[in-house]
């Protein structure tokens, strides 16, 4: 019967398309889609370009010395109006920004990385489906929340333990950041700490290993780099976040290590700037761009080295 | 008989190597029935090899002798699972102290990615306090024991993923006789593994049983035949036929054994 | 074989069960740690919403959502033109960002190279696609204000306060002026002239507020008044001076952008654009690689294995990724304060590409930072009303993901 089976028409005829279009089109259409790759990182040239471009017209002022920038310990540029008094020092704002992102990393860290150990080893699925997805609508709340749920609530909160602290302090802001990062934290670690294999907590329970033994002698060792570039990429996030310290953090660039003081913060400046009533050309103004070059800096050279980190150990486990 | 009263630490100061004594013993995953009525009777230091087709059952009653499969929420088994005078299968069973006495060797070698001497030293500074010439000496005797020490002596705190598949298949069994177990457990432990350091692993087991009650699961009939004393044959959850290796090997009584043994099954 | 080693030969079984006690007891105290803290983040979240849903309901109501603005009175101001914002910006962030951000991720997974250059400039745009993700979104809002808003001051000075640049499309300018009847406004196009005011002497083509032509008439205060109040409504007394007027249509167009919604929109998605590519290259790796083999055994092209099997395939992941982009985008600050700067006065949603535009995030910010307490408890409700758009938008990503 099969044999009798008639060929259909267009397998008899072979009349195929010719391969030709199909490969011109495919070669339109990898450019096209390489043009958008290439658009990405045109997006970072632009960034830098920006900067150096902008921040140029601050640091060539005459007013400017990259000395004081570098060194300075007082940051006067919205206090000072007369151009040739004001003191450009950029370590009142480093130092409120390491203040700040200090106490956030403080409770991050090991809270994100407990949570993280707890879902990958503990949590019964009961549990997983709860904490999940609180966590996740942590992650998706606008920081400008978190900034208002540090003048609401942390402040005070911190004013009633102890009245020595400022209504607008590091430390509050610091807190609300770390609970902001908390959900970045715990989602790359627990990634990394699930990303090692079985086989070895197999291998820790049959030598009679506990649970814990196996989280902490073998998986968080072993998804170290993970865990770290998680912690690494944590730490730019919270160095660059600006709602909750432009709210919570004060509006005074100190040079201290008080946690109970005022804080201005690089982003924090950078936002008290734009309100301000400084034109568009002074060299307050452009300022701003000089400390955004530096923030641009640490950051970078933060979130490069996490993703080298993270790379490394990709390559480890594949 | 009398119901068994040891704890699984007293196991190590038996008078007597213990045995395994499997009766009427049922295990599932979920509502899937992996084993059905299983029984047997495991020769202290000796080799018993299990084998059979895939998916007959042999690696899970190998994961319930150290409850392994406490891991998997799924696993449930009812019947009679007893090492010497413990029971393994109670609730009350410490699971930390029976897998002390009861070790695995898995089917991939999975060395912990820490240095040579901490993989080994990694069960002992769980269970031991001990000087650190002790646990030298005791890391040294282990390394030895698993013919692995003179590959290695110089070169113990290089990375044990350095080491070749076989050399970290040693360690493996090396860093589960640190702890002194009475039994060893091993899952395919060659199916990963090329011939040579096959061959090697072999004459290890051979060794290694005038101390351990060893069981071993293994696809390859060459290998059950060299290196066990005792055979069990399972077929879709069922120990079939049982027996010494030569005469399982030589004058099987059931036709599915012959087959099976000769290759022709499935 | 060598001598059984002191460690094994020692072992006491009292000694290691107390040890194995111990061992267990810790385990217990450490899993209740980890309980504790996990506990505590849902504890956080718990209070963080309570709170804010106790400061902000007595706000919520129905003219809180259809108001906007009030510096004097808090009690009569609402959000209104702040929802219009936030979703028109959200929509236009949207459509400039997906195609570029899919783009890029259907380069970099489904069209890897083999060539040796080309894998390095791979490696690059991942390298640099991860580092994007982890810029200051305050650094793009500074890249939106030099490349949109002032665009390198390449169109001369843009000061404060005055529109400057270059028109495009979309614009018509007008001289307004009263009718005799005191009621109708009548508009006379600008022509080639650039003087904002204009003296009418004589009749000119003339439209009335829709932009109907009208024949105009000029009336000299020496002559008698008409009296018909038809004519009346297309009369202008002889010698008035109108005062030029710019009407926009919604797809007005000008360089520099200057602080507008196009500006804003544009910004907002170079913050969101390494999360697209990188949620799409994840729903992309996601497909099995065996539909992309069947596809190429058959014959197809890498592109027509990606438009017909592995796109297809990918797109719930891809669209989930993009709402939660979206998410990102709608509950931004920072970038959108930098390029609009924080003011809230606004009574309407934006009308045209140009037109300035206020966002939810900004309306909380300007009103959390009030030193007025009421202001504080309207942040709050807005809050809420934020947070309910999405959550909205998170469950339908998570039904979306569940679906797949």
């Amino acid at each position: 019967m099969n044999r009798r089976l008639p060929i259909p028409n267009a397998l008899q005829s072979k009349r195929y398309r010719a391969t030709g279009s199909a490969r011109r089109s495919e070669r339109v259409v990898v450019a096209l889609l390489m043009t958008c790759a290439l658009g990405t990182v045109a997006l970072s040239v632009l960034i830098v370009l920006m900067l150096l471009w902008e921040s140029w017209s601050f640091f060539s002022s005459e007013h400017v010395s990259m000395t004081q920038f570098l060194f300075g310990i007082r940051w006067t540029a919205l206090e000072v109006r007369e151009v040739d008094k004001v003191e450009f020092g950029i370590w009142p704002l480093l130092s409120g920004t390491l203040r700040v992102t200090g106490i956030a990393m403080l409770i991050a860290w090991p809270m994100g990385l407990i949570t993280a150990i707890y879902l990958s080893e503990f949590a019964s699925n009961r549990v997983r489906r709860i904490l999940k997805p609180s966590l996740e609508i942590l992650a998706g709340i606008p920081t400008v929340v978190f900034g208002y749920f540090a003048v609401l609530l942390i402040s005070p909160g911190l004013q009633w333990f102890s009245p020595s602290f400022d209504t607008f302090n590091a430390t509050s802001a610091g807190i609300a950041v770390g609970i902001l990062c908390l959900p970045l934290v715990c989602s790359l670690a627990e990634d990394a700490l699930s990303a090692v294999p079985t086989s070895l907590r197999e291998a820790v329970y049959s030598l009679g290993g506990t649970r814990m033994n196996t989280a902490l002698s073998v998986v968080v060792p072993s998804a170290l780099s993970g865990v770290i570039s998680a912690m690494l990429l944590a730490f730019s996030r919270a160095l660059g976040e600006t709602m909750v310290v432009a709210l919570a953090a004060g509006t005074l660039a100190t040079f201290t290590l008080d946690p109970r003081q005022q804080s201005q913060t690089m982003t924090g400046f950078i936002v008290e700037m734009l309100k301000s009533d400084l034109e568009y050309g002074t060299v307050q103004y452009y300022s701003l761009f000089g400390v955004a070059l530096a923030l641009f800096v640490i950051t970078f050279g933060m979130t490069l080295l996490g993703q080298l980190i993270r790379r490394r150990y990709r390559e480890v486990y594949q | 008989m009398s119901e068994p009263t040891t704890t699984a630490a007293n196991l190590h100061s038996a008078p007597e190597p213990p045995r395994i004594l499997i009766e009427n013993f049922d295990a599932w995953y979920g509502d899937f029935q992996a084993l059905r009525n299983v029984g047997a009777r495991i020769a202290a230091h000796q080799v018993t090899a299990l084998i059979g087709p895939s998916g007959c059952g042999k690696s899970t009653l190998l994961k319930w002798i150290n409850r392994m499969n406490d891991l998997v929420p799924s696993a449930h088994s009812q019947g009679t699972l007893r090492i010497g005078d413990l029971n393994i299968l109670a609730p009350t069973t410490d699971v930390v102290a029976l897998r002390r006495v009861v070790g695995m060797v898995f089917q991939k070698p999975n060395p912990f990615p820490k240095s040579i001497y901490d993989n080994v030293a990694f069960g002992p500074r769980l269970h031991f306090k001990i000087s650190q010439t002790d646990m030298d000496e005791l890391v040294e005797w282990s390394l030895r024991k698993a013919a692995l020490w003179d590959e290695v002596k110089d070169r113990l705190r290089k990375p044990a993923l350095s080491l070749s598949g076989g050399q970290q298949q040693r360690l493996c069994i090396a860093r589960t006789i640190a702890i002194g177990p009475e039994v060893l457990l091993m899952d395919e432990p060659c199916s990963a593994l090329d011939p040579a350091s096959t061959a090697k692993i072999e004459d290890l087991i051979y060794e290694l049983r005038a101390h351990y009650t060893i069981l071993i699961v293994t696809h390859n009939m060459q290998q059950a035949s060299r290196c066990s004393d005792h055979t069990l044959f399972f077929l879709q959850g069922n120990v079939v036929e049982s027996g010494p290796t030569e005469e399982l090997f030589t004058r099987p009584k059931l036709k599915q054994t012959e087959d099976y043994v000769t290759g022709k099954y499935g | 074989m060598s001598e059984i080693p002191k460690a094994l030969q020692d072992f006491k079984p009292t000694e290691a069960s107390a040890r194995t006690e111990l061992q267990k007891r810790r385990d217990r105290w450490f899993r209740f740690l980890c309980l504790a803290v996990g506990c505590s983040s849902v504890a956080i979240l718990f209070l963080l919403l309570v709170s804010i849903a106790y400061q902000g309901t007595s706000s919520l109501n129905s003219n809180f959502l259809s108001a906007s603005h009030d510096p004097e009175n808090p009690a009569q101001a609402g959000m209104y033109p702040s929802i219009v914002g936030s979703v028109i910006l959200c929509v236009l962030c949207a459509i400039t960002s997906l195609p570029i951000g899919v783009a890029a991720a259907i380069y970099l997974e489904e069209f890897q190279p083999r060539n040796r250059w080309l894998k390095r400039f791979h490696g690059l745009v991942q390298l640099n696609i991860a580092n994007l993700a982890g810029v200051p979104s305050v650094v793009y809002g500074l890249l939106g204000l030099t490349l949109f808003v002032y665009m390198f001051q390449l169109f001369g000075k843009l000061e404060q306060n005055q529109v400057s640049g270059v028109d495009f499309w979309g614009v018509q300018r007008y001289y307004q002026f009263v009718a005799v009847d005191d009621l109708s406004v009548i508009m006379v196009p600008l022509g080639e002239s650039r003087e904002p005011t204009l003296k009418i002497q004589t009749p000119r083509p003339a439209f009335d507020t829709l932009l109907v032509p009208i024949d105009l008439h000029v009336w000299d205060p020496a002559t008698p008044r008409p009296s018909d109040p038809e004519v009346l409504r297309r009369t202008v007394r002889k010698g008035d001076v109108g005062a030029a007027v710019e009407i926009y249509s919604w797809y007005y167009f000008r360089l520099p952008f200057g602080p507008s919604l196009l500006a804003a929109a544009l910004t907002l998605s170079l913050v969101i654009l390494p999360i697209v590519v990188i949620a799409s290259q994840e729903a992309l790796r996601a497909v099995p690689s065996s539909l992309r083999e069947a596809s190429a055994g058959m014959g197809a092209t890498r592109w027509q294995t990606t438009q017909q099997v592995t796109l297809p395939a990918a797109l719930p992941g891809v669209m989930t990724g993009a709402i939660l982009a979206m998410g990102r985008a709608i509950g931004e600050a920072a970038p959108v304060f930098v390029v609009l700067g924080g003011n809230i006065a606004k009574r309407s949603g934006p009308e045209h590409l140009m037109d300035s535009c206020v966002t939810m995030p900004i309306l909380i910010f300007a009103w959390a930072d009030n030193p007025v307490e009421q202001y504080r408890q309207l942040a709050a409700a807005a809050i809420i009303v934020l947070v309910a758009l999405l959550l909205v938008m998170n469950s339908f990503a998570i039904y979306l993901r569940g679906r797949t």
